[in-house]
């Protein structure tokens, strides 16, 4: 996915995909909305609204544990999503996908239980571009288990220093490598196979945070060479509050609970309880159970569209807007990774990301702009803030063109 | 040119534009009697002020403003605003700024507060983006941070 080799045309019917997401047909300050934020959180289609409104009005009941029809459909409908969180990820088993809030809380839950087995002296390695929520979490556990936290470098392009990488396995003692497979900021597509093998080679396990890649392209753990890896919905076109956390079976086995609760117990006396097996032993009370199903609905309809046709779709909107901004005056792209995903992060002189993106939303075009919950990052890269244009599957290259357009009319108002 | 109207939105007044471009009263003071520090943590916005005193008034103020247009136009405007007044003055001004963004109403903060704001009036449209208020606000909180180095 070279920004600089020609790609195969888009074969997606991209008017025909905008149709099913009723909100871009409306109006921001009395213009048509241009929604280049997808990175921060995706629009929804209808088979995902439609999926959750049709379960709280025909088919609801709390999970698990009903022993009625209301319940058994429910319970059917749940874990059939977990099915499809398998397949989706190329998981070896329906087991090993675990039901989070989030991406965030999958990393939390890692750090917690994975982190409980860790002991001083050993370290954990993450990278210089990573999310708050892959840094925060890690932080937390070396304070708390007296364990190192490790980082490794960037190179100025935004790619991950493989050479520096290396170094910081040598010597035996990182027990788990935590690293974003596609920047939130940069755009760039760690490679992560070969970040894994490296890894399992120092003898490290190796946890991906795939918030972003998984909406851009097909995932595979296990081609990955995978131990851990974690994603959130509401990026998927699906809904807010479910994430997924999959691990390999024996991690999760030899893994204590996170949270304490129901539905995660075998046996509970007033003495001892004893755990559920995986994944109900890490599912602690009632889940998220309408944004799983509306979770499963968002997996379907993106699968029937196709990753082939969604990555091309990409590749060919980020090559756009890097060609159309670089035109744009004064406006510098921040970031040149050897392989990105579509999100485009810029800074322009003389005007503040803050100020571009108000005028931008007066124009009805929503952008990102500040730190991207990556603080450290924008500190190795010099910035306080930059301004981020992300791209989906319902973007359209005019919406590009509308956006460099108005860059070069508010450069114009500011210099 | 139809395009242009919302580039010019009334938040982004003539005045405003220019400030930020070419600052007044912007750079440090060789010795300062006071200063004080605002920093927004959510967009890496930050302003230092170094104040001269002559007594309870402020003689002399400059401020150092990394920041977006609006940041950096409030700390100007509030530089040339409170030079010249005192303490007290200054900080009762503080006050109305707030109110005039946050106040309970626009016709609230005239009927309560008569005195003018003068140019600092230019941030008024900044009530509808509430997003917004705390870049204007920085260089206020670095005055009060500022004042409280300061007894009695």
């Amino acid at each position: 996915m070279s920004t600089h080799t020609t790609r195969p045309a888009s074969q997606l019917d991209v008017q025909a995909i905008r149709r099913q997401f009723p909100i871009l047909g409306e109006k921001v300050h009395d213009r048509p909305l241009v929604f280049l934020d997808s990175a921060a959180s995706a629009q929804k289609p209808d088979a995902v609204i439609e999926s959750m409104a049709n379960t709280m009005r025909h088919q609801y009941a709390n999970i698990h544990r009903g022993l009625h029809w209301m319940s058994e459909r429910t319970t059917e409908a749940y874990e059939g999503v977990r099915d499809l969180v398998a397949d989706f990820l190329n998981a070896p088993s329906r087991e090993e996908i675990v039901f989070t809030r989030n991406s965030t809380e999958a990393i939390n839950l890692v750090a917690h239980s994975f982190g409980a087995l860790l002991r001083p002296g050993q370290a954990v390695l993450i990278s210089q571009m990573e999310h708050h929520a892959n840094l925060v979490p890690w932080q937390m556990l070396r304070d708390r288990a007296g364990i190192e936290l490790r980082v490794a470098p960037i190179t100025d392009e935004g790619d991950l220093d493989m050479e520096a990488y290396k170094a910081l396995l040598a010597d035996g003692k990182v027990a788990l490598v935590a690293i974003t497979h596609m920047s939130n900021v940069l755009g760039t597509i760690t490679p992560a196979q070969q970040i894994a093998e490296q890894a399992h080679a120092a003898g490290a396990l190796v946890l991906f945070d795939g918030s972003q890649s998984v909406v851009h392209h097909r995932t595979d753990v296990q081609a990955l060479g995978a131990d851990f890896y974690t994603f959130t919905g509401h990026k998927l076109y699906g809904p807010t509050g479910i994430g997924v956390l999959w691990a390999r079976r024996a991690l999760l086995e030899d893994m204590p609970p996170f949270l304490g609760g129901g539905d995660m117990i075998s046996t509970v006396t007033f003495e001892r309880s004893t755990w559920a097996n995986i994944p109900h032993k890490f599912e602690a009370g009632t889940p998220a159970i309408v944004e799983t199903i509306g979770l499963g609905a968002a997996i379907e309809w993106v699968g029937k569209i196709g990753f082939d046709a969604i990555a091309a779709h990409e590749a060919e909107l980020t090559a756009h807007a890097l060609h159309r901004l670089a035109e744009v005056p004064g406006l510098n792209i921040v970031g040149h990774p050897r392989v990105r995903g579509g999100v485009v992060s810029f800074t322009m002189a003389d005007v503040h990301p803050h100020d571009m993106a108000t005028l931008l939303d007066r124009n009805g075009i929503a952008i990102r702009a500040g730190h991207h919950c990556a603080e450290p990052l924008m500190r190795r890269l010099g910035l306080s803030a930059t301004a981020r244009a992300s791209f989906g599957i319902y973007t359209l290259k005019e919406e590009i063109d509308v956006l460099a357009d108005t860059l070069v009319r508010i450069r114009d108002f500011f210099v | 040119m139809k395009t242009a109207t919302a580039e010019r939105d009334a938040l982004y007044d003539r005045l405003i534009v220019e400030r930020a471009r070419t600052p007044l009263h912007a750079g440090r003071l060789d010795r300062p009697d006071v200063q004080g520090d605002g920093r927004n943590p959510l967009c890496g916005d930050k302003t230092h002020l170094d104040i001269v005193l002559d007594g309870h008034h402020i003689q002399a103020i400059r401020h150092q403003t990394r920041g977006c247009a609006i940041c950096a136009a409030a700390a100007d405007l509030m530089a040339e605003q409170v030079q010249g007044s005192t303490i007290v003055q200054a900080l009762d001004m503080s006050d109305r700024f707030m109110a005039m963004l946050v106040g309970p109403s626009p016709l609230a903060v005239a009927d309560d507060l008569p005195a003018p704001l003068g140019a600092l009036e230019v941030f008024a449209p900044l009530r509808s983006h509430k997003a917004r208020i705390r870049c204007a606000e920085l260089p206020w909180i670095a005055l009060k941070e500022a004042f409280s180095h300061v007894d009695g």
